[in-house]
């Protein structure tokens, strides 16, 4: 059974212009010890995804799900205080850019230590449980890799750098021992050295503790080198889902293989300078959604059929929403 | 053949005026390099290792404290010569255009500005650029937020290229920039410098787009230069430390999936 599954969620928001589908029918599923990449570029609803699993979202959004389960048991109809009991020790979120999702007129101590829950310590008097917070804060400290844990500590957000942070949103992420981490873009704007440290440890995690990882990101090469199996999403819908591997080797719908060979690192027979393959325009803004197959106007392949949705397309572990995958030729 | 573009023993320092005596600032230590016509050279390091400032000093925002920067063999005297050669295009182009003004009298600005042009010249001039970027005419009457990312950044290199420069100078372009409009705007700044003769200077962290799109980097480490050359000489055989660390990290990356 899978930790996490997801069948056709769909949200709508309320627009003057009517309801929007923001996602749309969106399949998503992580059993336990996988890593799942979830790749899209800006705008195509990433951490929209990610806020409707923990449910971060406005009430006047409307969610929709056949399925969302949480190790079998359903999501969408349990109260929140259920949901929030799940959400608290099961899972955690290590949101986009932490520099500026810490509170910064806290010192990182009061932060870490606010999450560290009653039902991890010892009964004891206040002074003892105050020294057993002070203990736990640390000792994750020391397991994603800060060593001076005092200065950390002692800093405001603004004081450390952003690697550390970054390390430090996921100490707190990690004190509750979730089972599921979902990071969202952990690597944005970090250079190569950086980035290796947190995917190390994030593999590392991955490892010792059968952590699951939902590893959102558009960094491509950051991904391939992380993940087991990837969904593709494009404009809240999609496009593609399977195992890493497969994926690279034969993508079978264009916008993942679009995706694929913008990054110039993975085409080693690429002569310097040459023109890199990209779709033309840009992904639509959500007041202007195409019909149909949201990537029809950009496609190379699109023909009169994909103004209607694709169905889901399975081959073996692999799925694809495309009326004209990459593996059949044209009509 | 007199490189496009000479900079030698280019050093500043910071000046940190306090109450207590002199403070160090950041120092740049002396460096030389040359950029012919045409080439394509990149700058990496580290936060803080001095990449942004030496694009400053290139472009003159700020002025170095020794050594100097020739173009064509000849050194830089007035400052419209400078502004005119060498155009910069900034990280983020959403920050960058001011929200308040037309396409059109944002890319007029530094024609009123630095040329003699008349009205109807310079509305011709704003009308090739767009083209030549790859936008329609039109586009001059469109306020910034009305674009979409990639267009945005076509505006951006729109207003560095409306001069005519000889050197393009630009940092972190593409950093912010999804896949697909990265690789648009890295084949764009290509095609615009084999047809111009451009010779382009930028800023990444991108290891896979400087490899792809460079001839020639160069490392800086806290101000100092730390190795320049080739590209495939710097990918294949770093010299120092800081360039082995990180050439060694992109490599672990790319070669787990082969």
């Amino acid at each position: 059974m899978p930790l996490l599954d997801i069948k056709n969620l769909t949200l709508e928001i309320d627009t003057p212009l009517g309801w929007i589908k923001a996602l749309d029918k969106i399949n998503l599923s992580i059993d336990s010890s996988e890593v799942r990449a979830l790749v899209g570029e800006s705008g195509s609803g990433k951490s929209l995804v990610v806020k409707s699993i923990v449910g971060a979202l406005p009430d006047r959004w409307k969610v929709t799900a056949d399925r969302m389960n949480w190790k079998g048991r359903d999501l969408l109809s349990m109260s929140d205080s259920q949901r929030r009991a799940i959400t608290r020790s099961e899972m955690s979120v290590v949101l986009q850019n932490p520099a500026t999702s810490l509170d910064p007129s806290a010192t990182l101590q009061e932060q870490i230590e606010e999450s560290i829950s009653d039902s991890q310590l010892d009964r004891g008097w206040f002074w003892q449980r105050r020294q057993q917070r002070r203990l736990i804060a640390t000792q994750q400290l020391h397991k994603v890799g800060i060593r001076d844990h005092d200065v950390c500590l002692a800093s405001y957000p603004h004081q450390v750098a952003e690697d550390i942070s970054q390390k430090f949103a996921l100490a707190m992420a990690l004190v509750s021992n979730p089972k599921l981490l979902i990071a969202d873009n952990p690597t944005m704007g970090m250079e190569t050295t950086t980035k290796i440290q947190v995917l190390r440890l994030l593999a590392k995690l991955n490892k010792t503790r059968e952590l699951s990882i939902l590893f959102v990101s558009h960094d491509l090469l950051a991904i391939s080198a992380m993940a087991d199996t990837m969904t593709v999403l494009y404009c809240g819908q999609t496009v593609e889902s399977g195992k890493m591997s497969q994926l690279k080797r034969r993508p079978l719908h264009p916008y993942t293989k679009a995706l694929l060979d913008s990054a110039p690192s993975f085409r080693r027979d690429l002569p310097p300078k040459a023109a890199l393959s990209s779709l033309d325009g840009t992904i639509p803004t959500l007041q202007h959604l195409p019909i149909g197959c949201r990537l029809g106007p950009r496609c190379p392949r699109a023909q009169k059929e994909c103004v209607k949705m694709p169905d889901v397309r399975r081959i073996h572990e692999h799925y694809y929403a495309c009326h004209f995958p990459l593996h059949r030729d044209k009509t | 053949m007199t490189p496009l573009l000479t900079v030698s023993n280019l050093s500043y320092c910071k000046k940190d005026k306090s109450w207590f005596g002199k403070n160090a600032g950041f120092r740049l230590d002396p460096l030389s390099f040359e950029l012919k016509a045409g080439e394509t050279m990149a700058i990496m390091g580290e936060n803080g290792s001095g990449k942004s400032l030496l694009a400053k000093l290139l472009v003159g925002v700020e002025r170095p404290n020794a050594g100097e920067i020739l173009l064509n063999g000849e050194p830089l005297h007035h400052k419209r010569q400078r502004f005119q050669a060498i155009r910069m295009i900034f990280q983020h182009t959403k920050e960058s255009l001011n929200p308040a003004l037309t396409l059109g009298s944002l890319l007029e600005e530094p024609l009123i500005l630095n040329t003699e042009l008349d009205s109807r010249a310079r509305k011709r001039k704003i009308e090739e650029t767009l083209k030549l970027v790859g936008m329609l005419p039109e586009h001059q009457f469109f306020y910034r937020h009305m674009l979409s990312e990639g267009q945005r950044q076509r505006v951006a290199v729109a207003r560095a290229l409306i001069l005519n420069p000889q050197v393009l100078v630009a940092d972190e372009p593409f950093a912010a920039l999804d896949p697909s409009v990265r690789s648009q705007t890295v084949n764009l700044l290509m095609k615009l410098q084999r047809d111009l003769g451009l010779g382009f200077i930028f800023i990444s962290h991108n290891l896979g787009i400087v490899r792809h799109i460079s001839d020639r980097i160069l490392v800086l480490e806290e101000g100092k230069l730390v190795e320049s050359g080739k590209t495939d000489v710097i990918f294949n055989w770093p010299k120092s430390d800081y360039t082995q660390r990180l050439i060694h990290a992109y490599q672990a990356l790319i070669s787990r999936d082969a």
